[in-house]
């Protein structure tokens, strides 16, 4: 190439068919691809406004197609044109056509169905820290029998008074059988209110407690899964000394294998939280987070499931058995339908 | 940052944060983080829907009430019924093919991959649970501990500290993520509008310019010009034309004075010379930022 200093020559002068023609690269390149960028664009536009479904199966098949020619346009583009409005157009073009082919696209059944196959598997892969929440409810059940059977006025120290209900110290064996063990169904409409109350009084604030403090290193998680403990071992001292334990153990366990297993997952999901915050491995500590995250949310969804599958136990059918032995068989049964499902017949993961 | 980087900064008029994501293809895109300001609108509308459809249910329910339903009863299944509405309101229209939820779509911003992969519905899924700890729990217990009369002091603290400390979350972090993104590893992102604008390239020169004329200017300069050059036609336009086109003349010695008439039209050669010029040279592995940075060497 020459340098050509001094005065430029004008093309002016010549007739317009005569003017040295310009070609660029890019606005060659421009004029073959345009056309498949603004198909993929009113694509977009389709699948915005009115869903996938609204696209024609021909439309559907070349929707991926376009998008990658426009991702491998913008690759060129960013290589050879220095047009501002053209890179920026094919960015947030491909940018719009990732979001609408990379999301989820499915309703809730499809997804809730997703979900009932990987909750079992995310729980498998949280099983030492279900072992930890268990040791520490264990711990705390244990501790909470012992001192509360020697002296009874540590029940009301576990147990706050909005949930002992009337029970405690003054209580007899005759008014905890007829009053709350053996008391008779409110009805159906009663205790479905009641079912709703308890869902959003106690159970579930505990359990997104015992879930969400993991993100504190999880030493709240396991007081806290600890201090239900403690309120257990209380209520089953309180019982005892009254000659009720049997009793009061079938009266518990008809919904209580699910809830007390429920609040365990909370807890192992909470756990996970801690421990990929505690140990990212060889991630940073958001990006293990991330990774793990999903998975503890998926157990503390799940275990959400489980506490209404406990409270229609107890709201529903606790006062309707009144019968130890059924009670023990229904709650008996209740363990065997959660194992089978959570461990026994969970989907295997496949070799990829 | 290169100065390629920079100048591509300052052109964006780069007020908000923007973030790198990589495609499961392979190719970086680049993505605008949601302003606060945006989120909340569409949380507030997303929340006036909810609260609609909720009215419905308490009338329904007040209609039962009048019939002979407990109070008790009233509450339980209003408060059971809002939280399903709300939970899979949202998870509904984030998991469908529209991928947002109506607020979110009035205000344009979309939740995605913090790294650019598929978004997993679990994904989803916990980050709209999430919300439920972060706000609306404690948020509820407030409300019922107001109604409840006095003797909760601490747990007003407790509650407030609770929420300050969720939504202190939000500003602490470089890329905006609330708990729930926390979790499940996505960032909130503006939806880009950008509109395809027609190519600037004249097709025949009249004005021809020397190599030595276009090595005046780099990248930068010349997408400057293009944001001119895209200007609605109006006096201003016109006259800040004038300016620039005087400004060039001089700085690559263009002794033929331009007439007024013709400004756009020298203007546009020679916006197609420099760019034909800098893109030939970009290929050649020579490219050129602005006019600040060295000119390549020639023979």
């Amino acid at each position: 190439m020459s340098i050509e200093t001094g005065i430029a020559r004008e093309a002016g002068g010549l007739p317009p068919a005569q003017r040295p023609a310009v070609t660029l690269k890019s606005a060659e390149f421009r004029r073959t691809r345009e056309q498949s960028w603004v198909d993929l664009e009113r694509l977009i536009g389709i699948t915005a406004r009115k869903g996938v479904r609204a696209l024609a199966p021909d439309e559907l098949q070349r929707m991926p197609q376009l998008y990658r020619s426009a991702l491998s346009s913008l690759s060129v583009a960013r290589a050879i044109a220095l047009d501002r409005n053209l890179l920026l157009y094919l960015e947030s073009l491909s940018l719009r056509a990732y979001l609408a082919l990379y999301s989820p696209r499915i309703g809730l059944g499809e997804a809730g169905r997703q979900f009932l196959r990987a909750f079992p598997a995310a729980v498998i892969s949280a099983r030492w820290h279900v072992l930890i929440a268990f040791l520490a409810l264990a711990l705390g059940t244990i501790a909470g029998f012992w001192l509360t059977v020697g002296d009874e006025s540590w029940f009301t120290t576990f147990v706050p008074n909005w949930l002992s209900d009337g029970r405690g110290v003054a209580s007899t064996r005759a008014s905890l059988l007829n009053g709350e063990i053996f008391a008779p169904w409110p009805g159906f409409a009663v205790s479905l209110g009641h079912l709703s109350t308890y869902l959003f009084s106690h159970n579930t604030i505990i359990g997104v407690l015992a879930f969400g403090l993991g993100l504190f290193a999880g030493v709240p998680t396991v007081l806290l899964i600890a201090y239900q403990g403690l309120g257990l071992g209380a209520f089953i001292a309180l019982h005892y000394n009254r000659g009720l334990t049997v009793d009061f153990l079938g009266w518990l366990s008809i919904h209580g294998v699910t809830e007390l297993t429920a609040i365990l997952l909370f807890g192992a999901a909470g756990l996970v939280l801690a421990e990929k915050m505690l140990f990212p491995d060889r991630y940073s500590r958001v990006d293990s987070l991330a990774l793990h995250g999903r998975r503890a949310a998926e157990i503390a969804v799940g275990a959400v499931m489980m506490l209404f599958v406990a409270a229609i136990l107890e709201g529903e059918f606790r006062q309707l058995v009144a019968s130890t032995p059924w009670r023990f068989v229904i709650a008996a049964a209740s363990a065997v339908g959660w194992l089978a499902y959570l461990v026994a017949l969970r989907p295997r993961e496949q070799a990829p | 940052m290169t100065a390629t980087d920079a100048a591509a900064a300052t052109l964006r008029r780069d007020w908000r944060k923007r973030r790198e994501i990589v495609t499961p293809e392979g190719v970086p895109l680049s993505v605008e983080l949601a302003e606060y300001s945006e989120r909340a609108i569409a949380l507030i509308i997303d929340l006036l829907i909810w609260l609609t459809a909720s009215f419905v249910v308490v009338f329904l329910l007040g209609y039962l009430t009048v019939r002979g339903l407990s109070g008790a009863v009233f509450v339980g299944v209003l408060n059971l019924t809002m939280f399903l509405l709300r939970v899979f309101y949202f998870i509904h229209f984030e998991l469908s093919a529209r991928g947002a939820t109506p607020g979110k779509r009035v205000v344009g911003i979309r939740v995605t991959d913090r790294r650019g992969g598929p978004l997993q519905a679990s994904a989803v899924i916990a980050r709209n649970l999430t919300r439920e700890i972060e706000v609306f729990l404690p948020v509820s217990m407030l409300i019922a501990s107001l109604g409840g009369g006095g003797g909760l002091r601490w747990g007003y603290v407790l509650l407030l500290g609770w929420i300050v400390c969720f939504l202190g979350l939000m500003f602490f972090n470089r890329d905006r993520m609330r708990a729930g993104d926390l979790i499940a590893g996505t960032i909130v992102i503006t939806l880009p509008r950008q509109r395809l604008l027609g190519d600037l390239v004249a097709s025949r020169a009249r004005f021809v310019f020397t190599d030595y004329q276009l090595m005046a200017y780099g990248k930068r300069e010349l997408q400057v010009l293009e944001d001119l050059l895209r200007r609605p036609d109006d006096r201003e336009t016109r006259e800040l034309l004038h300016d620039v086109c005087d400004r060039i003349c001089r700085k690559i010695d263009w002794r033929q004075p331009v007439p007024p008439a013709e400004t756009a039209l020298f203007l546009r050669d020679f916006y197609t010379a420099q760019r034909a010029f800098l893109e030939r040279e970009q290929l050649f592995g020579r490219p050129r930022a602005d006019k600040f940075e060295a000119a390549a060497k020639r023979d």
